[in-house]
């Protein structure tokens, strides 16, 4: 899991990132910044994907779309993810949308990863960390990021195939990029069928199909260039995404994603940049199940969910201090229902989320102290208030049945506050950092109506008594070089204490309503839990162009009767091996998880077994007609093991041997 | 049949519209068709308005609706304008022919439906709530009570209605006038009986259309068959507990927590607490028991382990 550190150090021209090990980024498409983390498959990989190849990240998977990135072994209700610093929530109360499944690669210039407390700016409610999807913008004249350095036009495109569910990938893109304007327009397309897992069985209502569309632009107000308007827009549709894990499959996830932002740039003094942004996204989410077999009652089950907002950030540099200020605002509308159609009889509605609105507004202060040439100090805290109300009747009275006394709208306050300290002596570099923060039940949590949870079988209620839930982390890396640098070894530790944790309880008391569910749980706030993250990692360059890296991971979760809690990843590897020879790269890399031990048996879990899997990749960079060129081409699972991991939803089978091939140019 | 057309209405004092209407009675309301001069037999213009806005939400029965002495025109109500089988609450308003104003005093007694049986031959009458009163202070020139249809026209049996009244000393009613009593839509079934030793018992619910997803008031009557049968049944003197386990046949037989028993009021109704987590159909099981805790009916666990009698609601 620190692989990240090293890169990070290792890479000292970085200059979008502070070196620290609580910050981790991939890069989706740079051609700057060799040496970064990215994606074997390039522009190629699914957001997914370029997730899976940060520290710290897991993903959860419902089938082979939409995975749900879970940060320190902390799932979406403690991971903030922002785009761009907007807000967005997810609209399925299966959480079959991730807010991750409503971008697209070629929208991205790249994934951050704060770990922990010490969020980003706009992030609230970040106890496991906090994720920013960075948009791709082309950037003025001459700033281009793209092939042509001057600026001007350009434009790019990437085909891929994937054998195994003959996953297909197509994409392009066109740049304006002048001095005063740039604009930059994609399309995106996927498609796939139901792929095979380890030894050729067919994983049915694995299929899935996407299409995104976005712009990207910025004027320049002013000759001087220091004020600049830009804008998004993003809008992205799945449709017919199968989900094995679940009982029922999509049939349309539509996002769309606006925002126009304004900075000023100031040219001296203490302060570097001042932004604001306002934003607006909408999401439809529609689930489906006509296309299953043998089921029991047809039910309709859409959810929908808008967010609008802004945000204003300051930032400055003077003397030791690199400081960023930031206030935000949003409100999000969560609304979503299900119908039930028994054959004949009359059909049997509920609200399963209120119309809940949320009004969140919060203040944020980062700070970055250079105490000497040495040590650095960051200090990052934030303060924000919430109102929610829920605004259906007919749910709010639904959930009273089970809360008499509760009311129709509540608010909390939550903050978190993080400082890390950081050493660096010869070739080794000490940190230690500590925080507390807290987070507010999400609405599924204190509002959530009869949410069947296929993992352990069981209908869940929300509890609109909880109490926020808060944690005390402390986290330390170290991280020493010898042999001049040739080789370098990392450990890297977190540690969260939490208090009032969230978790759905049993309550025998209540009838479930899922046909052929084993009961209800009712969400409650355990009175502590603890969850420990290790991680080791070793990065040996043996020969000019030969590096073996391997990284091993553990993590502990127990509640408050020290059980385990569930989804707690087990202990995890990787070993690749690399060779860079020119323009050729390849990679061997073998992957896996040991049987899973401490399972949360008490939470409806079961053991995974161990598996290991082969992968192998290889990228070739080249031009053609002065266009620059790469072909990516590797096979996953090589052996065509037949294996899920613990983070695999009712242990569904991942992809057998898949051969990937695909083509990226450069106009 | 006169429609009401004679209602129509406006309150219309502060838009500065109030004519030289001598209907304005200081209040400046005014109602179309009704002459609120004051009559002390007669509703004030406030008293008027609220009974004229309760009429907006049911619908008169003409078979039901007469005139007495040639003075005064009796309407009666229900909420959808027809009579169903089970429950249904009926309301009377009197107009004076003159003024068209409501009148505060009159009396409705036996009021008796009766079924005939026609393969039989044979008549019986069904659960009456005793009195019709006035039920809502504000609106003293409506009187409501109710009736509880044993089952539905059909080429099996047919209905016949007959009540009396008085009003300020005059007397009338309806003889023998046939209705039609319709069946309620599948699902939907709000009357059951029990037995206990030779005694019939009728259990009609109040009003289940009026719920809604949630928390519920639920009401219920229980009512002694007659001897003879053709008596009006009137509210057994005996006080009961009803039980209920509300579930939802179509989703396995999923239930609601915290549903309290019925027991009885002073008003001689059962009321209780009835929680329903969604729409659809619900069948909610009964236990009787008698005021020593015993089982009377219902609480037979049939092999679904539930009890054998149950209304059904579909929401």
């Amino acid at each position: 899991m620190i692989g990240t550190l090293l890169l990070a150090i290792l890479s000292p021209s970085d200059t979008i990132i502070t070196s620290s090990h609580l910050i981790d980024e991939v890069v989706v498409v740079s051609a700057a910044g060799e040496g970064r983390k990215r994606s074997v498959k390039g522009l190629a990989a699914s957001i997914d994907e370029h997730l899976a190849e940060l520290s710290h990240v897991d993903l959860v998977r419902r089938g082979s779309y939409a995975w749900e990135p879970v940060v320190n072994n902390m799932a979406t209700e403690r991971v903030s993810t922002t785009i761009d610093g907007m807000k967005i929530f997810y609209a399925c109360t299966d959480k079959m949308d991730p807010v991750t499944s409503y971008v697209e690669s070629s929208n991205l210039q790249s994934i951050l990863l704060n770990s922990g407390l010490n969020g980003n700016p706009q992030s609230t409610g970040n106890i496991g960390g906090s994720l920013d999807l960075k948009l791709r913008k082309a950037g003025f004249g001459g700033e281009s990021l793209f092939s042509s350095k001057t600026g001007g036009l350009g434009g790019g495109l990437v085909v891929g195939h994937e054998t195994n569910g003959h996953l297909q990938v197509y994409g392009a893109d066109g740049v304006v990029s002048l001095p005063r304007f740039y604009t930059n327009v994609g399309v995106f397309y996927r498609h796939a069928d139901n792929y095979k897992e380890g030894g050729g069985r067919k994983v049915p209502f694995s299929q899935f199909q996407k299409v995104n569309v976005y712009d990207n632009f910025g004027f320049r107000l002013t000759e001087e260039g220091n004020d600049v308007v830009e804008g998004t827009f993003i809008y992205d549709r799945a449709s017919n995404v199968g989900y094995p894990a679940l009982n029922m499959d999509v049939a349309k996830a539509e996002a769309f994603i606006a925002s126009l932002s304004y900075r000023h740039q100031f040219v001296e003094g203490f302060l570097n940049a001042w932004e604001t942004k306002g934003y607006y996204n909408h999401i439809t989410h529609v689930m489906d199940d006509t296309k299953r077999p043998d089921v029991e009652i047809h039910m309709d089950m859409p959810g929908k969910s808008w967010t609008s907002g802004l945000y204003s950030l300051l930032t400055g540099t003077g003397g030791r201090h690199e400081v960023q200020a930031n206030y935000d605002l949003y409100y999000n509308r969560l609304f979503a229902d299900m119908t039930m159609y028994p054959g004949g009889a009359a059909p049997m509605y509920m609200v399963t989320w209120p119309d809940v609105g949320t009004l969140n507004t919060g203040l944020a202060v980062n700070d970055r102290i250079s105490l000497t040439g040495r040590q650095t100090v960051t200090l990052t805290a934030k303060w924000a208030m919430q109102w929610q109300r829920l605004n259906n009747e007919e749910g709010y009275y639904a959930l009273r049945v089970f809360f008499p006394g509760m009311k129709d709208s509540y608010n909390q306050t939550i903050g978190r506050i993080a400082a890390t300290y950081q050493l660096s002596i010869l070739n080794s570099q000490l940190s230690i950092g500590a925080g507390w923060g807290s987070r507010a039940p999400t609405v599924t949590e204190a509002y959530g109506y009869y949410l069947n949870n296929t993992f352990d079988q069981y209908d869940y209620i929300g509890n609109p008594r909880l109490k926020n839930e808060s944690a005390v982390e402390l986290n330390c890396a170290a991280k020493f070089s010898i042999f001049s640098s040739q080789l370098s070894i990392s450990l890297d530790a977190n540690a969260f204490f939490f208090s009032n944790y969230i978790i759905g309880q049993f309550e025998n008391r209540l009838s479930p309503m899922t046909v052929g569910a084993e009961g209800v749980k009712v969400y409650g706030n355990l009175s502590h839990a603890t969850m420990v993250n290790t991680a080791f990692t070793a990065d040996w360059k043996l020969l000019p162009w030969l590096t073996w890296n391997t990284r091993l991971s553990y993590a502990i979760g127990n509640d408050d009767v020290g059980k385990a809690l569930p989804l707690i990843s087990p202990f995890a590897y990787t070993s690749g091996i690399n060779c860079q020879l020119s323009s050729i790269n390849c990679k061997l890399t073998v992957k896996g998880n040991a049987r899973q031990v401490n399972y949360g048996k008490k939470y409806g879990e079961t053991s995974t077994p161990a598996y290991a899997i082969v992968n192998l990749s290889g990228q070739y960079a080249f031009h053609l007609h002065g266009h620059a060129l790469t072909l990516r081409a590797g096979v996953e699972n090589l052996l065509d093991k037949r294996y899920s991991t613990y983070s695999d939803w009712c242990d569904i089978p991942q992809k057998g041997r898949n051969f990937y091939t695909n083509l990226s140019v450069s106009l | 049949m006169n429609k009401k057309v004679l209602m129509l209405f406006l309150a219309i004092a502060s838009l500065g519209l109030v004519s030289c209407n001598s209907n304005d009675d200081e209040t400046g309301i005014v109602i179309d068709g009704i002459d609120l001069t004051s009559d002390v037999d007669c509703c004030s213009a406030e008293e008027a308005l609220q009974v004229y806005r309760f009429i907006q939400t049911v619908h008169i029965i003409p078979e039901l609706s007469t005139s007495v002495d040639g003075k005064y025109d009796v309407w009666a109500y229900t909420k959808t304008g027809t009579l169903h089988r089970g429950y249904n609450d009926l309301y009377f308003v009197v107009t004076k022919k003159k003024s068209g104003n409501y009148v505060k005093n009159f009396n409705i007694k036996n009021v008796t439906p009766l079924m005939h049986m026609v393969k039989m031959d044979m008549w019986h009458s069904t659960p009456v709530g005793g009195t019709f009163e006035v039920f809502d202070t504000t609106r003293p020139a409506v009187k409501r009570g109710w009736v509880s249809l044993l089952m539905n026209t059909s080429d099996a049996g047919n209905w016949q209605f007959s009540y009396d009244i008085e009003v300020l000393g005059s007397k009338g009613g309806v003889e023998k006038q046939a209705i039609n009593v319709e069946a309620l839509p599948e699902g939907q079934d709000w009357l059951k009986n029990f037995k206990v030793g030779d005694d019939t018992y009728f259990l009609s619910l109040v009003n289940p259309s009026d719920w809604k997803t949630g928390t519920n008031t639920i009401q219920a009557y229980i009512s002694k068959k007659s001897t003879p049968a053709t008596t009006p049944y009137a509210l057994a003197t005996e006080t009961f507990t009803i039980e209920i386990d509300p579930r939802m046949p179509d989703m396995g037989n999923h239930t609601s927590p915290d549903n309290v028993a019925l027991t009885k009021q002073q008003d001689g109704s059962y009321t209780g607490t009835i929680n329903l987590t969604m729409t659809g159909l619900w069948r909610i099981h009964l236990t009787v028991k008698d005021s020593k805790g015993n089982i009377v009916a219902g609480g037979d666990d049939l092999k679904d382990g539930f009890s054998s009698l149950y209304w059904d609601v579909t929401l």
